[in-house]
């Protein structure tokens, strides 16, 4: 009696130690194969089976520390990266009410409409997002957030404003170059309402990228007097880039209908535009989702390649070539569709498979990629 | 010709069977706040965080793929049971809420609602009795 009285006298006293002590894990798969067509790549695939590619496993391990503080990690293995394991969201939150909510650390670039659980494969119809909107090399940052929960009218409103920057390695063209996206600064806002979301974002951020190919064009035009504007437009040197999106779901009984489009403006760089946009509409039989997406990806390139003066010298001419061809690097003009059905045969994982054919109008060639995927969260 | 009328009575009385399932959504004896069908949904998918007199909201789930469960998603959240894990995944991924805490038997959920000023729950309609108040049947 008195023991029982006693830990029963701790257990009131000690609420704050318990709660601190309590971690809760939760975590996520996707382990997916894909195979492009015979003698093509397409998204990282080309035609042997592989494996890795768009494979993850995640865990994600959260505290609560009361009076509306609690701390996240969330630990992403990679089977793209040799299942190196890699912090994507590290944050320590703070709810000043039930609507408002401060996030401060390392969190998701909230760019698209699924960026915040773009990894999360159970939580959305296809294997992975539409690959060309959801192509850009910001996933993550670390800043602080603030989020405002709010009901206009019918509508449950989510206003949010971030700030903060990235370092990261990005790939181009092979090689890993280590980019900078600084003073990112941007917002987001959401309606929801039963079947409907919209949902509109805006970012800028000043952006540095050393490409080696880049830079010594752009020495080479520095050295020839009068041409020091080209040399800028081939560097990305904290040059600004600005991105818009728009995005809507339409989830009514069996029918579903995504749209989103994105717009990137940079700034004084190879690339002056990225568009990207995709549809899917989707329809459920019990279990089974079927769903067929359309996709159009187009970047328009600086034109300053077209402004150059061909013909003064045979070694202006070797520059001037091999700038139009740098610029050439990133134009692109394309277009897919994916077809594809998820199959929730058990309560915490699905089955899915796609079939994607894109078609480059650049180079004219049509590729086509088979995926299967087994998704999960535990 | 023959098979048939029997299949598609044994269908009808089925779908009957089931429509008569009944589910009520049950809160504290002591609540005496009003809630729309549409606050109960938003209620159960973690949006709505107060009842209309401010005091918060505490709603309980019953066990996944119970009948009341699959019922409730069905009926008032209007959507499958794995539609209503994928939303909460995305919202424990992203830091945004836990899934509502599950309680084993209808009986767990009753005994709960009736000791819990303000809790907010849902039990198939026939096992409802007075230590709770009933404010809305699906």
């Amino acid at each position: 009696m008195r023991k029982a009285l006693l830990s029963c006298a701790i257990c009131a006293a000690l609420p704050l130690a318990s709660a601190q002590a309590e971690i809760t894990f939760n975590g996520f798969a996707n382990i997916v194969a894909g195979q492009a067509s015979s003698g093509d790549t397409q998204w990282g695939y080309d035609d042997d089976v592989d494996f890795k590619q768009d494979s993850l496993f995640a865990l994600q391990a959260s505290t609560d520390l009361g009076e509306g503080l609690s701390a996240t990690a969330q630990i992403i293995s990679r089977g793209e990266n040799d299942w190196e394991a890699e912090f994507e969201w590290a944050y320590i939150a703070y709810d000043i009410n039930d609507n408002t909510r401060i996030l401060a650390g390392r969190q998701r670039a909230p760019l698209y409409m699924y960026s915040d659980y773009l990894d999360v494969s159970y939580a959305y119809p296809w294997i992975t997002p539409p690959e060309g909107v959801y192509n850009l090399e910001l996933s993550k940052f670390d800043g602080v957030s603030l989020s405002h929960n709010f009901t206009l009218g019918e509508f449950d409103t989510t206003a949010q404003v971030f700030f903060g920057s990235d370092n990261d390695d990005i790939n181009v063209q092979g090689i890993d170059v280590n980019s900078s996206f600084d003073e990112i600064f941007g917002g987001t806002f959401t309606l929801n309402r039963d079947w409907l979301t919209l949902r509109t974002a805006y970012l800028a951020t000043d952006l540095s990228i050393p490409i080696p190919v880049f830079d010594e064009l752009a020495a080479a035009w520095n050295n020839i007097e009068g041409f020091g504007g080209v040399a800028e437009a081939l560097v990305i040197d904290e040059d600004k880039a600005k991105f818009f999106e728009f995005g809507a779901v339409i989830d009514y009984n069996n029918y579903l209908l995504i749209a989103e489009v994105t717009r990137i403006n940079y700034d004084n760089m190879p690339l002056d535009t990225e568009e990207s946009m995709f549809v899917t509409a989707g329809y459920r039989f019990d279990d089974v989702l079927v769903h067929l997406t359309y996709g159009v990806d187009e970047n328009t390139i600086n034109g300053i390649g077209d402004t150059l003066p061909v013909g003064l010298s045979p070694e202006l001419d070797q520059l001037i070539g091999f700038t139009r061809q740098g610029l050439e690097f990133r134009n692109e003009d394309s277009s897919y569709y994916t077809l594809g059905a998820r199959w929730d045969f058990h309560p915490s994982a699905s089955f899915k498979v796609e079939f994607s054919k894109r078609d480059d109008d650049l180079i004219n060639q049509d590729t086509s990629l088979v995926r299967t995927a087994l998704v999960t969260v535990f | 010709m023959k098979l048939l009328r029997p299949l598609t009575l044994a269908v009808a009385l089925a779908t009957s069977m089931l429509a008569s399932a009944e589910v009520a959504v049950i809160v504290n004896p002591a609540n005496a706040n009003s809630i729309s069908d549409n606050d109960i949904s938003r209620a159960f998918l973690g949006k709505l965080k107060t009842f209309a007199d401010g005091q918060s909201i505490k709603a309980v789930n019953s066990k996944a793929n119970s009948a009341a469960r699959v019922e409730f998603e069905k009926l008032v959240l209007k959507k499958s049971a794995a539609q209503v894990k994928a939303y909460w995944s995305k919202r424990l991924f992203t830091g945004k809420g836990k899934p509502l805490q599950e309680l084993g038997t209808d009986a767990d959920v009753l005994s709960f609602v009736a000791s819990t000023p303000n809790a907010i729950g849902y039990v198939d309609a026939a096992s409802v009795n007075d230590t709770v108040k009933v404010v809305k049947s699906f």
